[in-house]
């Protein structure tokens, strides 16, 4: 595209009574290019300013008001670049005037005076005019063969659910269920936690009317004894092959090689062919991930919805309690499906169970629930509780318990079991259970009645917890270089959850999305809710990847990695730090991109040691040019040049909370200047040279959180920094720079407050440091 | 404490104190406000936590023969505050009508006098009494029952003979007593039994000579409703309740001298108003009438405690016999003799009324109530 730029100046907001904006209009009129200014430029007349303007034919424009953040409809013009260049949060208001004054007459070009504040808006102007030259407008990517389909994995309540509301919604939707029938464990239940207003009764069991809901819809289709046996592909067109349960066949989903094996016998590590040929041993008899089935079924995203096992403990792990051994001690699981068959009656003789003992912990000194329990186990005690009290007039229910989770209106259903005369709650730890005669006797310490108590019992319940089965399995069986699972669900206990708090569903896999019991233990009701959102997920992605954009969380953003494959040396970093699995290279190590299976956050170039990675609108040279833009002033400049710190910024978290800090009227260094980032996993390490290089002093990382409690838009970017510039360092040393110059800081997006001080103490360590010796080479 | 307790959880126990009152019981959620919200709750083993759990698992060893629930005066400053609405206050009034049932015998007699239905024969077994003793007598010529009184210079005795009166209540009174001794033998060998239990005491024994002493010691506290006045909101109450206690005090004096001058010293009535024993008389039985109806008039504007025939029961008695008892003495004065008698002869239908059923009914409380006082006191418990 021909590129006619713009440059406009806003005044408003404090812009034009801190800065010179003549001078800054100057900044562009040097390189040639026409500037204006206007007072007010989001409003209805400064628009008009534009629109008028972009009628004439620019196309390019760079806009000096306030954050890119705000506005950001206003500023938007179909088929336009536009950069917005934060005049206001990041230096107007976050740099008053009372800190760093103007200039006086005399003070100008005097060589040893300079305004700061207008060498920080002035450099920003040059790094937005720097970066619309480097970027085009981005093409979407489009996969050859869309299909609408939506598979679902799993056929309980779940799964049942999310095919009803995607097929409701319009969408053609298979059901694939492992069992013969549909149902899952909701088939098995007496009754069902309560379903709506006023949340405090036990409601008959919907899995029957689900049942006869999915088998005649006609957008629905339904597979028993059906399982997964592969996902190639990418969202909007995944190759799928289906199977039995059990059998074996070539598209079975080959497993990545384990690390040992990829060394020979020196310890070396083996190259790309050699690799992948004990990788095709390793898989005999099925076919590597890049061949597609051609026989496979397409679908454009899936829903996992796989459920949960029963908690098997291992032998001897619940052996006070005598589980296993005392026929009349069961699991919850197990005491509900005797509750099924009619009145509550003991494995061991049948007889009539009138004294039920509910156990909510393993205990052992610990007051953690059963693992995988959450509060589902609580309720399903007093679900079961109640059953014991409705089957027998006098009979007695105790539930001994560390924790009793009834989140949200559930809190009903507790209060209204609590009042059952025959209901006993107790927190408390049980010690023991043992046979006594004809009964069991449980023995429970640290309860409520402040002594240790002994409770005889026709029945203990252990409320053992709900396994995801993606424990045991992967399920989905991704045909991904990077394995068949996701990975990291040991950080969740197992559950195929992606700790995202805001972004529910999504797994670290695009175009699959988990709910039920599979993401953490729930109730019916949850799971209910559950499926709807990962439907609605699943939706979005087929819509998105239908217009050939990004689906989450950078939703809507139209450009793809692009790759210079004539440069690529196969070294395979960017296939394994995708975060998302979205590369899977070929035999050679030559990566095969999957678009729709990106999310945009770059960690691929900033990976690649060769550079040969981008975005249309963000890739190494638009920011490098941008980190050459910076003015270095030198002592050819001034007596005493100012610093110039670099920060990588990224803009999920960091950029926000330094808007924030203007917002607060906060200041802080104006030596440092900020370009935004789309995940710290992104920066390439050139930037950082580039920046040493050329004389500035100092450069930092500030992005989110990383490690188990990690806050990364994109999982693993973070992280992946910090190990990059730990290796920098000594890269860094060998150039006889200290280490010291390179930092990374994590902040949330609430740690505004903290900000001023990080940016000053890095000033502060550079300050001590002294400067770059390369400045003015 | 050592020893592991055995539950033994009894559903019909917590069925039978919803019906007291105690029907919010379960929802106590165990957050110990009510024992801190009590200004008179001890601070170890503090009450009412202890009893709300123990009564909602149905553990009735751990509630009849709780010195602990006697100690409480149903201010209800912990129902106000109880963040649940389980009004512990309330349980624990259940839980003390409870003990008094379990420790009454024959329950036939307790289920009686808490039936409203019940009242009117309740009301006629003295009247029967009184009739056909008197008529049985008169076959026999004596003559203590006389249908003809005289209606000038006339007192009551005239109608029904003072002897009559005293070989009924006299009786009466023992059978009481008799009834309450066994319920207090068991009372207090259960509430040592749960203090040793519950850690209360540490006492291993009682020896009665201490426990008699304890009991001097609680009298003047009681007299003086300390307890009572360390509940705020029971200042109204408290002086309500004094004045019928001490209205009690001073008619049982009275009947006493009187009961002595006709027995011993054969001095018949009707007494002079100058007579102090008769000032004590006229002041008592006033007691009894304002204290009754302020007590009335309490229960009717507190609104967020729970007021049964149990308490209407009591209440209403202290009321009917101070106003029968004064207003037949007034119609004597003022020679209305046909008034007079019928009003005396209900007046000593409720006083038999109130001596034949006490263990029965919430005046129990001032027996156990003050034992409970006394074991606490005996047992050392702060």
């Amino acid at each position: 595209m021909d590129k006619k730029y713009g440059v406009y100046i806003c005044t408003g907001c404090g812009i034009g009574d801190a800065l010179d904006a003549q001078a800054l209009c100057g900044v562009a009129e040097e390189k040639g290019l026409p500037a204006k200014t206007h007072a007010f430029l989001c409003s209805k007349d400064g628009v008009e300013l534009l629109k008028k303007d972009i009628a004439a034919g620019t196309n390019t424009l760079v806009i000096g008001a306030c954050s890119r953040r705000v506005n950001y409809d206003t500023f938007s013009f179909e088929g336009c670049i536009v950069d917005r260049v934060n005049l206001r949060e990041q230096v107007v208001w976050s740099h008053p005037r009372s800190e760093f004054p103007a200039l006086t007459d005399e003070q100008k070009d005097d060589g040893v005076h300079f305004d700061r504040l207008q060498m920080l808006a002035e450099d920003y102007l040059k790094m937005g005019l720097a970066r619309v030259e480097k970027v085009d407008l981005p093409q979407p990517f489009k996969v050859e063969s869309l299909s609408r389909k939506i598979l679902v994995i799993g056929g309980g309540m779940t799964g049942m659910s999310a095919a009803l509301d995607a097929a409701n919604a319009g969408y053609p939707v298979t059901i694939v269920e492992k069992e013969d029938v549909l149902g899952g464990h909701a088939r098995q239940w007496r009754a069902q936690l309560p379903l709506g207003d006023p949340y405090d009764r036990l409601a008959p069991p919907l899995v029957d009317a689900k049942i006869k809901a999915v088998m005649s819809h006609p957008n629905i289709v339904v597979k028993t004894e059906t399982v997964v046996a592969r996902i190639a592909g990418e969202p909007g067109e995944f190759v799928v092959t289906l199977k039995k349960p059990g059998e074996k066949i070539e598209f079975d989903v080959p497993y990545p090689l384990p690390d040992e094996m990829k060394l020979d016998e020196k310890g070396n590590e083996l190259d790309a062919e050699a690799q992948h040929k004990k990788y095709m041993e390793y898989n005999e008899g099925k076919t590597d991930i890049l061949t597609f089935d051609p026989n496979g079924e397409l679908f454009g995203a899936v829903i996992l919805a796989a459920g949960w096992r029963p908690y098997e403990p291992d032998e001897g792990e619940f052996e006070r309690f005598g589980f296993g051994k005392l026929p009349d001690v069961v699991s919850n699981v197990q005491f509900e499906e005797i509750a099924k068959k009619g009145k509550i009656v003991r494995p061991s003789d049948g007889r009539e169970a009138k004294s039920v003992v509910f156990v909510q912990s393993p205990g052992g000194g610990d007051d953690a629930d059963f693992a995988y329990a959450g509060a589902v186990t609580s309720l399903v005690s007093l679900k079961q509780a109640k059953y014991v009290r409705s089957d027998f007039p006098e009979a007695k229910a105790y539930v001994f318990y560390q924790h009793m989770r009834t989140p949200g209106l559930s809190e009903n259903f507790y209060k209204r079991i609590q009042q059952d005369p025959g209901i006993f709650l107790s927190k408390g730890e049980v010690v023991s259970v043992s046979q006594n005669g004809g009964g069991l006797v449980v023995e429970a310490d640290n309860t409520l009645l402040g002594e240790k108590i002994r409770v005889h019992a026709d029945m203990v319940v252990l409320a053992t917890g709900m396994v995801p089965v993606t424990k045991d399995d992967p399920v989905i069986n991704l045909a991904y270089r990077q394995g068949p699972g996701f990975r990291d669900n040991a950080l969740f206990d197992d559950y195929a959850d992606s700790n995202f708090i805001c972004f529910p569903y999504e797994t670290q896999r695009t175009g699959i999305y988990a709910a039920g019991g599979i993401r953490r233990a729930m109730t019916v009701e949850e799971s209910m809710e559950d499926a709807a959102g990962a439907a609605l997920k699943a939706i979005q992605c087929l819509e998105s990847v239908n217009r050939g954009v990004s689906v989450h969380p950078r939703s809507g953003d139209m450009t793809f990695p692009d790759f210079f494959f004539q440069r690529c040396v196969q070294c395979k970093r960017c296939t394994e730090e995708c975060p998302f699995g979205a590369l899977d290279d070929d035999e050679r190590g030559t990566p095969k991109p999957n678009p729709t299976r990106c999310r945009r956050c770059g960690t691929c170039m900033g990976a690649c040691p060769e550079r040969i990675i981008g975005f249309a609108d963000y890739n190494i040279d638009s920011i490098g040019s941008m980190v050459k833009a910076v003015g270095v002033p030198s002592e050819d400049d001034y007596e005493e040049p100012p610093l110039r710190i670099l920060g990588l910024v990224c803009e999920n978290d960091a950029y926000p909370a330094l808007d924030m800090v203007g917002l607060n009227r906060q200041s802080y260094s104006a030596e440092v200047r900020f370009i935004p980032v789309r995940c710290l996993g992104s920066v390439n390490v050139i930037w950082i040279k580039d920046a040493l290089s050329q004389g500035m002093d100092g450069v930092f990382l500030l992005g989110c959180k990383h490690g188990d409690d990690y806050q990364c838009h994109f999982v693993k970017g973070s992280e992946l920094a910090d190990t990059r510039m730990r290796k920098i360092g000594e890269a860094l040393s060998s150039l006889a720079l200290e280490e010291e110059r390179v930092a990374q800081f994590q902040v949330a997006i609430d740690d505004y407050d903290k900000l001023p001080k990080i940016i000053n103490d890095f000033v502060e360590v550079i300050e001590g440091l002294g400067p770059n010796p390369f400045k003015g080479f | 404490m050592a020893e592991t307790y055995v539950v033994d959880s009894d559903v019909g126990f917590i069925n039978a104190l919803a019906g007291l009152g105690a029907e919010d019981l379960k929802k106590c959620y165990q957050c110990a406000t009510c024992s801190v919200a009590c200004p008179i709750s001890p601070d170890t083993r503090p009450f009412p936590r202890k009893e709300m759990i123990a009564a909602s698992w149905g553990l009735k060893d751990k509630i009849v023969g709780n010195a602990d629930i006697w100690l409480c005066h149903n201010c209800g400053d912990c129902s106000t505050l109880c963040p649940r609405g389980a009004k512990p206050g309330d349980a624990l009034a259940a839980m003390r009508e409870y003990t008094i049932m379990d420790y009454a015998k024959p329950k036939a007699l307790y289920k009686a006098v808490s039936d409203p239905k019940k009242l009117p024969a309740l009301l006629a077994v003295p009247a029967v009494i009184f009739l056909v003793l008197g008529l049985v007598l008169k076959l026999f010529g004596v003559n203590w029952l006389n249908f003809a009184p005289g209606a000038e210079e006339f007192w009551q005795a005239d109608f029904i003979n003072n002897y009559l009166v005293d070989i009924i209540m006299v009786p009466t009174f023992m059978w009481s007593v008799a009834v309450f001794a066994l319920g207090l033998k068991r009372f207090v060998a259960d509430m040592h039994a749960n203090a040793l239990a519950e850690g209360k005491t540490s006492r291993e024994k009682i020896d009665p000579a201490g426990f008699f002493q304890a009991l001097l010691r609680v009298v003047p506290v009681i007299f003086k409703h300390e307890k009572f006045n360390d509940c705020s909101e029971n200042r109204e109450r408290s002086t309500a309740h004094m004045m019928v206690l001490f209205g009690f005090i001073g008619l049982f004096i009275v009947t006493t001298c009187f009961f002595i001058a006709d027995w011993v010293f054969h001095i018949d009535g009707p007494y002079t108003q100058l007579n102090p024993v008769k000032w004590l008389a006229n002041v008592s039985g006033l007691a009894l009438i304002i204290g009754s109806l302020l007590l009335i008039k309490n229960r009717y504007a507190k609104k967020d405690q729970l007021s049964r025939y149990w308490d209407w029961y009591l209440v209403g008695l202290v009321l009917a016999l101070g106003l029968t008892g004064m207003l037949s003495q007034m119609s004597r004065l003022a020679g209305l003799a046909g008034l007079c008698y019928t009003l005396y002869f209900i007046h000593l239908m409720f006083v038999w009324t109130l001596f034949a059923y006490t263990p029965f009914s919430k005046l129990a409380h001032l027996v156990y109530r003050t034992t409970a006082l006394a074991y606490n006191e005996y047992a050392g418990r702060q």
